[in-house]
């Protein structure tokens, strides 16, 4: 008994030290955060919120949020990537009732963790931040007209390619599908060990990204039911070209992010790729012996279409507010701060996560000017093609409630095309079969187009 | 001196008497005190996932229209069972191991035997090194040997195609056609090191004393090995024979971790990669349940069959 009274009294001790602190901080803070408002708690009695993400470094963000935030502890848990089983423990999580109340979901999982009735409806709460948000980033949060999820950043597509090279070759970036094409052709011809690009069957999202740019969408709503429309002409045009492509050996069949395609980025056994403005750190950080040498041309375009087309490299990733969650206005207070706040996007920015969904980028300063990037693309602002190409998604493109199996489908009939069973076309017929069988199996209505 | 002698035999006679009754009983409380704890962890960690796995997988998860209420969880009944079992992409991959144990164990009991054969011949010099080299891949996580050989498969990384191509031999590990052969080599190369050990343990179990009747009627070591090693460690042949069945028809790690490296493994290339992906990929546990319920099944019957095949006594011949 008498060892443990000094304890009890340096616990209260401390509790008290800490509401003490707690309330010169909040004098320091309120001044400071005019936009905190009402949900930014109460400094004396501080909320805590449980925060899930696995964005490298997104710790320095929360601790900067906690600082100008008493009234909000977030503790930050670093799970697993969403697909690598992060989703599946969210799930359980909200199941088993001790779900965090804010985590990292990606545009294209938003759909089915709403089916999966994982969401709260933080409409009332975030609504007015509405035009923070670039739109179509905002609008993937949305459904049925409420408020589920603040966006937090997406992948607008690029062409890296080795300058030099293309240089070398007498070779411009292609401006559009057909200059791609007979670049290829040169670069085959120039160096016999050399390929424009690799055509990565593999990757689900980069595929689903081509589709994207081209125009019609795979998915929508029609009534109460979900329309399936994989199979259109717009997406055949895309699986004709590159069907070509790989018949006239002209790209490389190898998995993008593979060992292989490391090496052949160090080497120039593949001297471009179609990726997301993240990509930058993959290509600075797996061939920095080519520092110098890349740069960054938009998208290749479709002849004939309307106006510049991007696309999202799987749309991007938002901060979610789970269903369960007791504390709803603070939950969506620190999401639309981690997500808005200049401080933290800079933060976030120079962890690698990707294009801020935040408009005005004014305010982001390693946005204007890069040291560690831009020197490696011989000193191109290359934030300025991916600004362009991220106005330039599309906001009609809309994610099914079944997207991993949307990704496994593409991968494996694309894996099966490229090693000849049937075509590409073929591939995407296929999957929009088996997503139609999907969602009927969840027992959700479908209807069919194309 | 004798008195007390006499007094007291009887009386420890007694004693010895009275306690071998009642030792059985002590010892049964004390033997459960021993298992009990095994029997908790054993219940826990291993009854009570499989029983709620089985029971997960008679559920579904429905849902209405657009989705957007919170979905029911209703009974199915067979229902996931059925979708399964009608799926030609679960049932592909049933057959994929299927012909894949067909082809896998007979090379792995084959080269344990030989390893084995020839560490215990009367000839062998090194045999502590090389039965610890033989051994080592064992020690190499199943990921880290899978990651390894695929750096040998994969062209750009690898010194060994480079020298196939070479020598103008085939080196496409990674195709439709070789990659299931590509995953038998690592499995060969991971697990036929410890079928050896069990199989070396049989060896050194037999005595000395049969070789040497063998030798005086003038057996070589070739005739010896067939003639008396190998129908003497028929228990532990049985047993690896049975290891290898089991470990192939639960395939998982290998085509996990060379999946994005080829075209030719796609998510359903084998029973417990469906599974998997169906659980972790596409959040359908219930499914999944019924599918690694059904790969159980499948597990049980073809390693017991085959237990009942070489244990009838017609099969007893050698």
């Amino acid at each position: 008994m008498g060892s443990k009274m000094p304890r009890v009294a340096r616990l209260a001790a401390v509790a008290a030290a800490a509401v003490t602190l707690g309330v010169t901080a909040a004098c320091g803070g309120a001044s400071g955060d005019p936009a905190g408002g009402p949900a930014s708690g109460d400094p004396a009695q501080p909320v805590t919120l449980k925060f899930w993400s696995w964005v490298p470094n997104i710790q320095k963000a929360v601790d900067a949020f906690n600082t100008s935030h008493p009234g909000i502890k977030v503790q930050l848990e670093t799970i697993t990537a969403g697909p690598d089983g992060g989703y599946a423990k969210m799930l359980a999580g909200v199941k088993a009732g001790n779900a965090p109340d804010v985590a990292q979901v990606g545009y294209d999982s938003l759909p089915s963790f709403l089916v999966n009735g994982a969401l709260e409806d933080i409409t009332q709460h975030a609504e007015r931040h509405a035009s923070t948000f670039v739109d179509w980033q905002w609008q993937t949060g949305v459904f049925g007209g409420k408020v589920y999820a603040i966006p937090q950043a997406s992948g607008p597509m690029g062409f890296y390619y080795r300058k030099d090279l293309f240089d070398k070759w007498g070779i411009e970036a292609p401006k559009t599908w057909d200059d791609f094409a007979a670049a290829a052709r040169t670069i085959r011809k120039k160096d016999k060990d050399s390929y424009i690009s690799t055509f990565a069957a593999n990757q689900a999202p980069w595929l689903i990204a081509l589709a994207q740019q081209a125009g019609q969408g795979w998915f929508g709503t029609e009534g109460d039911a979900w329309k399936v429309t994989i199979d259109n002409p717009d997406t055949r045009k895309v699986a004709d070209f590159w069907q070509k492509m790989l018949d006239d050996k002209l790209v490389k069949t190898e998995a993008d992010m593979s060992n292989a395609w490391y090496k052949d980025l160090q080497t120039g056994g593949v001297v471009g790729w179609i990726g997301g403005s993240w990509g930058d750190a993959i290509i600075r950080g797996n061939a920095p012996k080519t520092s110098g040498k890349w740069a960054v041309a938009p998208m290749p375009q479709w002849a004939g279409s309307t106006g510049f087309a991007s696309a999202s490299w799987a749309g991007g990733s938002s901060s979610a507010v789970l269903k369960g969650t007791k504390h709803p206005a603070e939950a969506t207070a620190f999401a639309v701060w981690l997500n808005s706040d200049p401080q933290s996007v800079n933060i976030l920015l120079s962890a690698g996560y990707g294009w801020p969904s935040v408009k005005d980028t004014g305010q982001i300063t390693n946005l204007q000017q890069d040291d560690t990037v831009f020197p490696f693309y011989g000193g191109q602002n290359i934030w300025d093609v991916f600004k362009e190409a991220d106005a330039a998604v599309s906001g009609d493109w809309r994610w099914p409630p079944v997207s991993e199996a949307l990704y496994a489908s593409i991968t494996d009939n694309a894996k099966a095309a490229v090693q000849g069973e049937g075509t590409l076309a073929d591939a995407f017929a296929k999957s929009q079969q088996a997503m139609v069988e999907q969602l009927k199996a969840k027992g959700l209505n479908v209807v069919t187009g194309g | 001196m004798t008195g007390v002698l006499q007094r007291e035999t009887p009386k420890a006679g007694a004693e010895a008497d009275h306690t071998r009754p009642r030792h059985p009983r002590r010892s049964r409380s004390h033997v459960a005190v021993f298992v009990i704890p095994f029997f908790v962890v054993f219940a826990l960690f291993f009854l009570a996932p499989i029983g709620y796995a089985v029971h997960q997988s008679f559920f579904k998860l429905t849902s209405s229209g657009l989705g957007l209420t919170e979905p029911t969880l209703d009974f199915a009944g067979l229902d996931n069972y059925a979708t399964a079992l009608t799926s030609p992409a679960f049932v592909g991959s049933i057959v994929r191991v299927l012909l894949f144990s067909l082809m896998e164990v007979p090379i792995m009991v084959v080269c344990a035997l030989a390893l084995a054969l020839l560490l215990d011949s009367a000839r062998a010099r090194f045999r502590a090194f090389f039965r610890v080299s033989f051994f080592l891949p064992y020690g190499v996580p199943g990921v880290i040997a899978s990651l390894l050989w695929g750096f040998l498969y994969v062209p750009q990384t690898s010194p060994l195609i480079d020298l196939l191509a070479a020598a103008g031999l085939p080196h496409d590990f990674l195709g439709p056609d070789t990659v299931l052969l590509a995953i038998a080599n690592i499995s060969t190369w991971q697990f036929a090191g410890y079928n050896m050990l069990v199989l070396i343990a049989g060896l050194q179990a037999i005595p000395q004393e049969l070789y040497e009747a063998a030798r005086v009627d003038g057996a070589n070591e070739l005739r010896i090995a067939w003639h008396v090693k190998i129908p003497l460690i028929r228990a532990p042949l049985v047993l690896i024979t049975v290891f290898t069945l089991i470990g192939t028809l639960q395939l998982f790690v290998e085509p996990l971790v060379l999946k994005p490296l080829t075209t030719a493994i796609n998510s359903d290339y084998t029973p417990n990669l469906a599974a998997y992906n169906q659980a972790f990929a596409q959040s359908n546990i219930h499914l999944a349940s019924a599918e690694a319920t059904l790969i159980a099944i499948m597990s049980f019957v073809i390693s017991f069959g085959f237990l009942r095949m070489v244990n009838r006594k017609g099969n007893r011949a050698w």
